[in-house]
């Protein structure tokens, strides 16, 4: 089951925006432990408060209510500055959009990650290199966002994601813009990286046949998580069929 | 920046493939900036070049220091220099008089001709003892008289005068009395003829002189009579008989006269001519800093003549020329651009030669004055005012330079109180430029900047790299700034737009005395405009383009990158 040792420790966490006059909690009193190597998918419908609990957990927002540990530590007591390092060095992203930085090529996105880390010298693009080659686009490194396929640009920012070796990837829809086929690909890429480096990735997605692959699923609605449920084993991969 | 890493040439390379990428958003970028810096350097130019031509127009009087000019124009009044020995209007309109050309004085007939008149004109003449003694009131610190004339340039042919003369036609009438024949004379006379065989009646039978008169006719005609009995007649006369006869013999003649006009092409150009103290170049009427071209007079001047620069366009004078000023040749050593609203005049020469040449021996009419200080004028003035009585003019520099109008007058107003406000606009404008650009292009990117945050990048990083953004851009539009700003300006010095300035000295009493524009003198100026760009100029203007950009970029920069990265990312494009 999970690790004695949580990475995630959320406690009653709450955010909440304001639509209009009234202020609509997207999370709403969450109480979540997240262990050290788990794949976890969470599942919900439009606007059940996913994304929002994804961001909070990367540290990308501060919650309105309740304490998020990470690794032990508050997150409310850390600085931005902290809050920066932390997404750099222990958080990986990847969105349904992709963001990549649009005049930025390839190679160049990864190294956007890799710089900031202090990687530099020649051995910035061998390192950004070596990744698109993990992800199968050592061809395309020179070309710009606008002249990838969707499911290549995913793999760019996959590539982007564990550059730094992350402990934890977040990934907010990441087969959200991609046909069925390219969203397997792109799943079984992130979840084979992330095996390979015993990293844990929270997967948002509403797409139910995808999030029943992930040995634990938490399904939110209005902010709340419905239900909660791990699979038989622990270890448990998305392993493809 | 603290924050040079190693990896910087990321950075760098991140900032280049930004701008070069998003290429007409740069370009737009920069060309706004440009413009805006093109602006400021133009408008600074022009109102530098506006600043210079009005200095060039004013300067030479107020840097002489010459603070005060006093000259007397003719009044009504019985007061001033003279002292009570002019007659003021009547003794100017008399000065101005000599002019009537005595054509029998200027050669042969035929031969041609060149004169000049030298006039008073307005300004009426004063002993220059008079002017002297203005040295020794307090405050004064130095005097230099001028004797400034309107002169008349006359040349032509000398005409010849061809007189018709027709004679005849008078009438001359005789009357003189003769004294009777007397007896004795009558015998005589009877005695004669007879001998000669001539009969008369006795006398009595007709009277003596009654005989005679009739006798014309009947005694001595005699009708049918021989003519030899008229001759014995004659013959026997006394002598005063026929002398009397001969006198009335002179021929009649008739004597008549008509002159044609005579017929000529004299030609008269006036010009102004100003006689200098050129032993004290310092505050007379022209002064060595006013040399254009050539070299200042001479201390003794001798033959030596400045020329205006605008007469001597005029008439094709050069440092070198010769004037013949009534058959003395004078050398124009120097081209001088006298002040405006100043004692002015088109041609120079040193005083005391002017005024032999004249005949305005120790006169003069204008005497520049500078006071010791400059918060002494007022005080001089009053002085000199006092001293001399109403008739003199005492005018300051200050006085003639508002007397001066013009398109450069008005432009330079223009600059002083709209050039200001133009080049803030201009600045402004180009800042604003730049920040609403930069701040549109950040907002633009939002989401990036938000996953640039996502992804570990702090804040001061995202900020150095939207700075850094700005400041190239403001760079390139700086430069590109300035090289349009310098083309303009060249346009501007090419085009050399002109500018005029122009006053009137000479009193109101011209026109009292009817002497009207011929004695009104109107210094006009032209002065090209230039744009003259400094180093300052051009680094200003760069440094304005950086400015606005870095501003720009730190705001926007700051502005998206202290959004939570949710925040951001939530942001739709």
């Amino acid at each position: 089951m999970s690790a004695a040792e949580p990475l995630f420790e959320l406690r009653g966490v709450a955010k909440r925006f304001r639509r209009g006059d009234v202020a609509v909690a997207a999370v709403d009193g969450i109480d979540l432990d997240i262990g050290a190597g788990e794949l976890v998918a969470l599942e919900g419908p439009s606007g059940s408060g996913k994304t929002t609990l994804l961001q909070l957990l990367g540290a990308l927002d501060r919650p309105d209510e309740g304490s998020i540990m990470f690794e032990g530590r508050n997150l409310a007591g850390l600085s931005d500055g902290d809050l920066a390092h932390l997404r750099l060095r222990a958080f990986g992203f990847v969105f349904q959009q992709f963001n990549l930085i649009p005049t930025l090529s390839a190679l160049e996105n990864v190294e956007a990650v890799l710089a900031p880390a202090g990687v530099s010298g020649p051995e910035l693009p061998a390192r950004a290199a070596m990744l698109l080659e993990e992800v199968g686009l050592a061809q395309r490194a020179d070309h710009l966002p606008s002249h990838l396929s969707g499911g290549e640009q995913q793999r760019v920012a996959i590539a982007r994601a564990v550059a730094n070796e992350p402990r934890v990837i977040l990934a907010d829809e990441p087969t959200g813009n991609l046909d069925s086929k390219t969203g397997a690909d792109v799943i079984e890429l992130l979840t084979g990286l992330a095996g390979v480096r015993g990293t844990t990735v929270v997967v948002a997605t509403h797409d139910t046949t995808l999030a029943a692959r992930a040995p634990r699923r938490i399904a939110m609605r209005d902010g709340r998580i419905v239900e909660a449920e791990s699979a038989g084993e622990s270890g448990a991969t998305m392993a493809l069929p | 920046m603290s924050c040079f890493t190693p990896s910087t040439v990321f950075y760098l390379r991140y900032i280049r493939r930004e701008l070069s990428r998003r290429r007409t958003r740069t370009l737009l970028t920069v060309l706004g900036l440009a413009l805006g810096v093109a602006l400021v350097i133009v408008i600074s130019g022009l109102s530098n070049g506006l600043g210079n031509a009005q200095k060039t127009a004013l300067n030479p009087l107020s840097s002489i220091g010459t603070d005060l000019t006093v000259t007397r124009t003719a009044e009504t009044g019985n007061s001033g220099l003279g002292g009570g020995g002019f007659g003021e209007a009547g003794a100017l309109l008399q000065a101005n008089q000599s002019v009537i050309t005595d054509l029998s004085k200027l050669g042969k007939p035929g031969t041609h001709f060149v004169h000049d008149f030298f006039l008073p004109g307005t300004q009426l003449t004063f002993p220059t003892s008079q002017g002297s003694r203005l040295k020794a009131l307090p405050g004064v610190a130095a005097v230099a008289q001028g004797l400034l004339l309107v002169a008349e340039h006359q040349s032509g042919t000398v005409p010849k005068i061809v007189a018709r003369l027709k004679t005849g036609g008078q009438r001359f009438s005789f009357r003189r009395r003769i004294t009777p024949l007397s007896a004795a004379e009558q015998q005589k006379l009877q005695a004669c003829l007879q001998k000669n065989g001539v009969t008369i009646p006795a006398p009595g039978g007709g009277g003596g002189s009654g005989g005679f008169r009739g006798g014309g006719s009947g005694g001595f005609g005699g009708g049918g009579r021989p003519r030899g009995r008229f001759g014995a007649f004659a013959k026997c006369l006394p002598k005063r008989f026929q002398q009397f006869r001969t006198t009335f013999t002179t021929p009649q003649q008739t004597l008549r006269q008509v002159l044609d006009p005579p017929q000529t092409n004299i030609k008269t150009t006036p010009y102004t001519i100003g006689g200098v103290d050129q032993t004290q170049p310092d505050i007379a009427l022209v002064t060595p800093a006013q040399v254009t071209k050539g070299h200042y007079l001479s201390r003794s001047g001798h033959r030596q003549a400045l020329v205006a620069g605008t007469y001597a366009a005029k008439e094709k004078l050069k440092v070198g020329s010769k004037l013949d000023l009534n058959g003395e040749d004078f050398t124009v050593v120097a081209l001088v651009s006298p002040p405006l609203g100043g004692q002015t005049a088109d041609v120079y020469l040193p005083l005391q030669q002017l005024q032999s040449l004249a005949g305005e021996k120790h006169l003069a009419n204008v005497v520049l004055v500078r006071a010791d200080k400059s918060s002494s004028v007022g005080s001089v003035k009053s002085e000199i005012q006092q001293a001399l009585g109403s008739s003199a003019q005492v005018a300051s520099s200050s006085q003639v330079a508002d007397k001066i109008t013009g398109s450069l007058v008005n432009a330079s107003n223009l600059s002083h109180s709209l050039g200001l406000v133009l080049e803030v606009t201009a600045a402004a404008a180009a800042f604003l430029l730049a920040a609403l650009l930069t701040l549109s292009s950040v907002g633009k990117r939002v989401r990036e900047l938000g996953t640039l945050k996502a992804i570990g990048w702090t804040q001061r990083l995202v900020v150095r790299q939207v700075v850094g953004e700005s400041l190239v851009q403001g760079i390139c539009g700086g430069l590109l700034g300035v090289a349009l700003g310098v083309a303009a300006a060249a346009v501007f010095d090419a085009v050399g737009w002109k500018l005029n300035a122009h006053s009137t000295s000479g009193g109101s009493g011209a026109n009292l005395l009817g002497l009207g524009s011929a004695t009104l003198r109107t210094a006009k100026q032209t002065i090209e405009l230039h744009a003259p760009l400094t180093l300052e100029l051009v680094l200003l203007g760069i440094a304005l383009a950086i400015l606005g950009g870095l501003l720009a970029g730190a705001a926007g920069g700051l502005r998206a990158a202290r959004l939570r990265p949710a925040e951001a990312l939530r942001r739709v494009e």
